[in-house]
């Protein structure tokens, strides 16, 4: 192959065919399996390329280099990409809009979930600014912005449904019940996990400070694409040792047939501090005790 | 062995007439609109990915290549080519967005780490590492091209004819038959090394 390779690249890639003796160049191989090589042209290549097994053989390692580029392409990139429903109900909103339509009535819940989406945050937003406004004009402001301010840095044990609805592969509970409850959770890419906190507006996110935590987990089907991605705090109480744990009783339970894979999935993905609850029957995390409170790794760990 | 059986083109999903003699209604135009978008918003999607812009960024241009698609449609506009039309105002967009990004400096680096392993396994431990390997290696080598070049590989990997990615980039049939040519040079290179 090597040799084959130096042959080729002493050519002059845009080196025309002058007779049918003379090899085809890349550039020829490449316009001709698009059909793009003149008519007269196109005949002859492709009586060379029948008659020359070197031509044959260098046009499959040519696809076979553009199939590594497109699978290069694709690994790298489809990690980020979430399930296309939302943007395809905002889209239909949005034509119908274009349209001058004003009738909801045949809108699914979904397609008017997200129209009314920018509209209700626009609303809450701008509550939210007169109340801080108000509350700003108190008696002691300085403490209420204090307030304010603590409340939006403080991390979130649950994430935000916008982005993170939770994503799960087509799978049965006999597949997912071949794989162990724990451990099969794989590690985040670095770029992943870079584009998880810029969605959240996590400026520097550090791995000491939270785990990119799958919101279904493998071991229920859930995928590693962005919908199913969040920064989950070590900090908070409800954190990311908490959830593990409903994730291996989720796995066991559904495994022992005591709840359908659907249901495990629906209740995590909803609201998984109310799963826990409600699976392990306490209002309170369980295991861990001081662990629990403030379970984040030594930074040098 | 014949060549036209390795033609990546992009199919559609319906056929796609050269002109809009048949006028469709706006609801008509509306569900084709949709139809077209559950076929190239994944590849769409990943090509503008490509240009290192952030996810929420990608969704919005994705969502606008389609708003005026419907308007190009409406307006009773020509169908030829649309896949080439798409990835064009796509492109477009992109490099619209990535300007106003790099000044905020809100961009995304691709790296080769993240590249899933498990799509090219091989059989044992030694030929995974030799695979992966070689997946560093060539990815390093793809984002060291020129961006014209990368272009031109990432819109074939997303199916595009060369004709199709000449229309997409401005540039010549020829222009993109040596740029993929030289391109492939550069990466056998850095493959064998």
């Amino acid at each position: 192959m090597l040799g084959l390779w130096r042959a080729w690249s002493a050519r002059t890639y845009g080196e025309n065919m002058r007779d049918s003796h003379v090899h085809l160049s890349d550039r020829e191989l490449l316009l001709a399996a698009d059909n793009e090589l003149i008519r007269g042209r196109s005949a002859q290549a492709q009586a060379h390329l029948n008659a020359c097994p070197a031509c044959r053989e260098r046009l499959r390692e040519v696809e076979a280099l553009l199939e590594d580029v497109s699978v290069l392409h694709r690994s790298s990139l489809d990690p980020l990409i979430q399930d296309a429903a939302d943007g395809r109900a905002r889209l239909k909103v949005r034509l119908h809009e274009l349209s001058g339509k004003s009738s909801k009535a045949s809108w699914s819940a979904p397609e008017y979930a997200a129209a009314i989406r920018p509209r209700v945050a626009y609303a809450c937003a701008a509550l939210f600014i007169a109340a801080v406004t108000i509350l700003a004009m108190h008696e002691r402001p300085r403490r209420i912005t204090g307030a304010v301010i603590a409340a939006s840095v403080a991390p979130a044990p649950v994430p935000e449904r916008r982005l993170t609805p939770g994503v799960a592969r087509p799978v049965t509970s006999q597949e997912i019940c071949r794989l162990p409850s724990e451990g099969n959770n794989a590690d985040v890419p670095p770029m992943v996990r870079r584009a998880v906190f810029q969605e959240y507006g996590i400026a520097n996110g550090r791995p000491e400070d939270y785990e990119v935590d799958y919101l279904i987990s493998p071991t229920l089907g859930g995928t590693a694409s962005m919908g199913n991605l969040w920064p989950e705090p070590y900090s908070a109480v409800w954190n990311a040792h908490v959830k593990d744990a409903l994730e291996n009783r989720l796995h066991e339970l559904v495994c022992d047939g005591h709840v359908p894979l659907a249901t495990a999935q629906r209740d995590i993905s909803t609201d998984w501090i109310s799963a826990y609850k409600k699976y392990f029957g306490s209002d309170r995390p369980l295991s861990g005790g001081d662990v629990i409170k403030d379970s984040r790794p030594e930074p040098n760990s | 062995m014949s060549m036209d059986a390795r033609n990546p083109a992009i199919s559609l999903p319906f056929p796609a007439a050269d002109t809009a003699e048949a006028a469709l209604s706006t609801s008509e135009v509306e569900s084709e609109v949709i139809n077209l978008f559950d076929h190239f918003r994944n590849r769409l999607l990943r090509y503008v990915l490509s240009f290192g812009i952030p996810v929420h960024d990608g969704e919005e241009i994705i969502q606008e290549v389609f708003l005026s698609l419907f308007k190009h449609l409406r307006r009773g506009k020509s169908r030829r080519n649309l896949a080439g039309w798409v990835f064009r105002v796509a492109h477009n967009l992109a490099l619209k967005q990535r300007i106003v990004n790099q000044k905020s400096k809100e961009t995304v680096a691709l790296e080769s780490n993240t590249i899933d392993r498990h799509l090219d396994p091989g059989p044992n431990p030694e030929q995974q590492m030799a695979s992966g390997q070689r997946q560093d290696r060539l990815f390093s080598a793809l984002r060291a091209l020129p961006e014209q070049d990368q272009r031109c590989l990432f819109l074939r990997a997303e199916g595009l004819r060369y004709r199709e990615i000449a229309g997409v980039l401005g540039m010549s049939l020829g222009a993109v038959s040596i740029s993929i040519a030289r391109s492939l040079a550069r990466l056998e290179r850095a493959d064998i090394r």
